[in-house]
């Protein structure tokens, strides 16, 4: 095999997916050769290695040669590129979704479980949510590189047949717009306290290694659970709410009224559970047998713990009561 | 130095303009692409390789040119000619070069 055939199959390599390949290869072959004969002639002696050498280097590196051959050199090219991207954000939406709502209803259906359990299944679930979401752009990109490969752009074009209007340019986020990850995210929380508070609310303690062993001390008591019933119908209205708000996009009066009437219902509950009985299950007692045994030690925890948990339910109240007055003040401000 | 490079870039811009018609005009008569090259070497207008021969197999797709294989001097070749279609596009393309000239030379003179 002689230098051009050497150079030819070189920028065959860079070739592989353009059609026509072997009769690029021929047609510079012969061009080289052509170009070669010319370059003897002018010399007045025969064709030698050294004289290939500088030929070949003045015509260019392999892969900047098969580069010029190749007018779309994209795996996806712009013409289906945002096509992809729109499919891709719908299909991993829709992915992520589907597994975080089963992976809710298998911690439901496997009540009761421990911590560990809880967390595994959390984490294959996490897991799970990663890899179906690689697979799925990647079954994706494959897909859209076949079209890109094979559709010719003559018989796949994109909306090229309409005519384009200014109009339909996006205009700036409107201050009544709602991010789509955020009632996503508000929905997949509310669905996860949902499924643990009824299901799983033995979960909910202080962890404790004891020599090789994990101890929990419930940290809810049954002045808590009593609210239970009303913090669902809260929960729910929560997760409706959001439903609402994903399916328009943007928040309208309705939605905000039924935001401040949730608010409201929530700070009613944690009004009665500021001003009820504890709501916290640990005793002196329990904690003593959790292993402090410090008297003074034990005071100063509980002191601290209702102090502490009062403080949350009240950062609870001032947050919601932010939310309504926003929500009003929206209301008010609203474009009719 | 960037002046330098600067004005080959929009010379090298104005020439691939131009090589479509430079090259459908000159295959009137069939040609391989290294005859082709010199061809328009000779008569002024210096094309890379690298240009003109996708070009060429751009334009063959477009049906402005067809190309046959020859065997000659134990070497086979590729020869183009422009196409029946092509025949029909360029004395356009001729009047729309003639209207660019005109324009260009009001503007410049």
């Amino acid at each position: 095999m002689n230098l051009i055939d050497r150079y030819v199959a070189e920028v065959g390599k860079h070739l592989l997916l353009v059609k026509g390949r072997k009769d690029i290869e021929n047609e510079l072959r012969s061009t080289l050769e052509d170009m070669l004969e010319e370059r003897a002639q002018a010399a007045g002696k025969p064709a030698d290695e050294t004289m290939q050498m500088e030929m070949l280097k003045e015509y260019g590196e392999p892969h900047k040669v098969a580069e010029t051959y190749n007018p779309n050199p994209y795996l996806i090219g712009p013409r289906i590129f945002p096509f992809f991207m729109f499919i891709l954000k719908i299909v991993v939406a829709a992915v992520t979704l589907g597994l975080t709502i089963a992976t809710g209803i298998q911690i439901m259906s496997a009540s009761p479980m421990t911590a560990i359990d809880l967390l595994s299944t959390i984490g294959k679930g996490l897991l799970n949510i990663v890899s179906a979401c690689i697979a799925a752009f990647g079954n994706l990109a494959l897909v859209f590189a076949l079209i890109e490969r094979y559709a010719p752009a003559s018989e796949f074009k994109m909306d090229e047949g309409k005519e384009w209007d200014p109009a339909s340019l996006k205009k700036e986020p409107e201050p009544d717009d709602v991010k789509i990850w955020e009632p996503m995210l508000a929905i997949v929380f509310t669905f996860i306290a949902l499924s643990i508070f009824n299901f799983n609310p033995q979960l909910i303690g202080i962890y404790y290694l004891d020599g090789n062993e994990w101890h929990v001390l419930p940290l809810l008591s049954e002045a808590f659970f009593r609210w239970l019933p009303l913090m669902n119908i809260a929960w729910v209205a929560e997760i409706v709410l959001n439903g609402m708000l994903l399916r328009s996009g943007k928040w309208t009066a309705g939605t905000r009224l039924l935001s401040i009437g949730t608010k409201l219902f929530q700070i009613f509950i944690l009004a009665m559970l500021i001003s009820g009985p504890s709501i916290l299950a640990f005793t002196p007692a329990s904690l003593t047998t959790g292993g402090i045994d410090d008297p003074e030690a034990v005071n100063i925890l509980m002191l601290l713990a209702g102090k502490g948990m009062k403080f949350i339910l009240g950062i609870a109240i001032f947050g919601s009561v932010v939310e309504i007055i926003k929500s009003v003040y929206k209301m008010m401000t609203q474009k009719l | 130095m960037a002046n330098t490079e600067s004005l080959e870039n929009v010379v090298l811009e104005l020439r691939r303009g131009v090589i479509v018609l430079a090259a459908l005009s000159q295959l009137g008569s069939p040609e391989y692409g290294y005859s082709l090259l010199k061809k328009l070497a000779d008569l002024g207008l210096e094309v890379d390789q690298g240009t003109l021969y996708p070009l060429l197999r751009r334009l063959e797709t477009q049906g402005l040119l067809e190309s046959v294989w020859k065997l000659e001097e134990a070497r086979p070749r590729r020869y183009y000619v422009i196409s029946a279609e092509g025949k029909k596009l360029l004395p356009k393309m001729k009047k729309e070069w003639a209207g660019i000239v005109s324009v260009m030379d009001k503007m410049l003179s």
